[in-house]
């Protein structure tokens, strides 16, 4: 082999190199489907808390989380014919179901703990965490969207009787807002 | 020099598969604009040599022929890819 040979194959593996080391991708989708169910949920929470919707309107939530699952498997099923799954995903992944179990394990089991508005708040804490994760990999709109996140839970602390609609509008626009943006924003 | 490396296809495979868990063969073969049978025959070159190792799947009842690079074929990839640039080196070397 030659300079010349050897030049050429030099720049043609950092071209796929770099065309293979992409940045995160986070699939929008998802972060639509549960940021609407999320805030959703804190919507219902804040209303059936004023006395504006009965009490048994709470037994959509397990409902809207039975579809956010079934959403989820879906999403992951297209995940697996693009073809690739880079170790990035891999990692993105596994955060994101930790950091979500660990949330609904916390709601489960830590009732007394986190009382009140704490589990809401707890899956914002999540989300947060999720936001913040992809953010640290480059992505300015998902730490714009962790900010929200963490503004959401600030103004809530702050501003008891509202905290429902404060959270709400952390997941819708943090959360949800993100996934949009980055559907809006892919190739 | 890797005589199984200085394939541009073969190097190319080696390189797509670099920053991925796992690469279909349509993936690759979108990547690397081959035809079916000449990405198969380098494929089996490298999975042959150890530098791949194939995974054979089925999503939606459809098969999924699946690669990831060992880490034989990575640090195999990265000697070779050092070897360009110490001959490149030594050609500007010589030339100055």
């Amino acid at each position: 082999m030659n300079a010349s040979d050897a030049q050429e194959h030099l720049e043609m593996v950092e071209r796929i190199v770099a065309a293979s080391s992409r940045k995160l991708e986070a699939g929008g989708e998802f972060f639509v489907l549960w940021g609407l169910i999320s805030g959703t949920l804190d919507l219902l929470s804040q209303l059936a808390s004023d006395g504006r919707v009965p009490p048994s309107a709470m037994w959509l939530g397990p409902v809207l989380v039975v579809a956010g699952i079934v959403g989820s498997t879906l999403f992951a099923r297209r995940c697996r014919q693009d073809g690739r799954m880079s170790f990035l995903q891999r990692e993105f992944i596994t955060v994101l179901w930790l950091t979500l179990a660990m949330a609904l394990a916390v709601n489960l089991i830590g009732g007394n703990i986190f009382a009140q508005w704490a589990q809401a708040a707890v899956w914002s804490v999540a989300a947060s965490i999720v936001l913040f994760y992809i953010g640290a990999h480059g992505n300015r709109r998902a730490q714009v969207g962790g900010i929200m996140m963490l503004a959401s839970i600030a103004f809530a602390n702050f501003n008891l009787p509202v905290a429902g609609y404060a959270l709400a509008a952390g997941m819708y626009l943090g959360y949800a807002g993100f996934g949009v943006t980055d559907m809006l924003a892919r190739d | 020099m890797d005589e199984l490396l200085l394939s541009k296809i073969r190097l190319s495979i080696i390189a797509e598969l670099l920053g991925d868990e796992w690469v279909s063969f349509t993936a690759l073969q979108r990547s690397i604009e081959t035809t079916n049978g000449n990405l198969g025959a380098h494929l089996g070159k490298l999975i042959e040599a150890g530098y791949v190792t194939e995974e054979k799947t089925f999503v939606n009842r459809r098969p999924l022929s699946r690669y990831a690079l060992t880490e034989r074929g990575r640090t195999a990839f990265i000697a070779h890819v050092r070897q360009l640039e110490g001959l490149l080196a030594g050609t500007k070397g010589e030339a100055s």
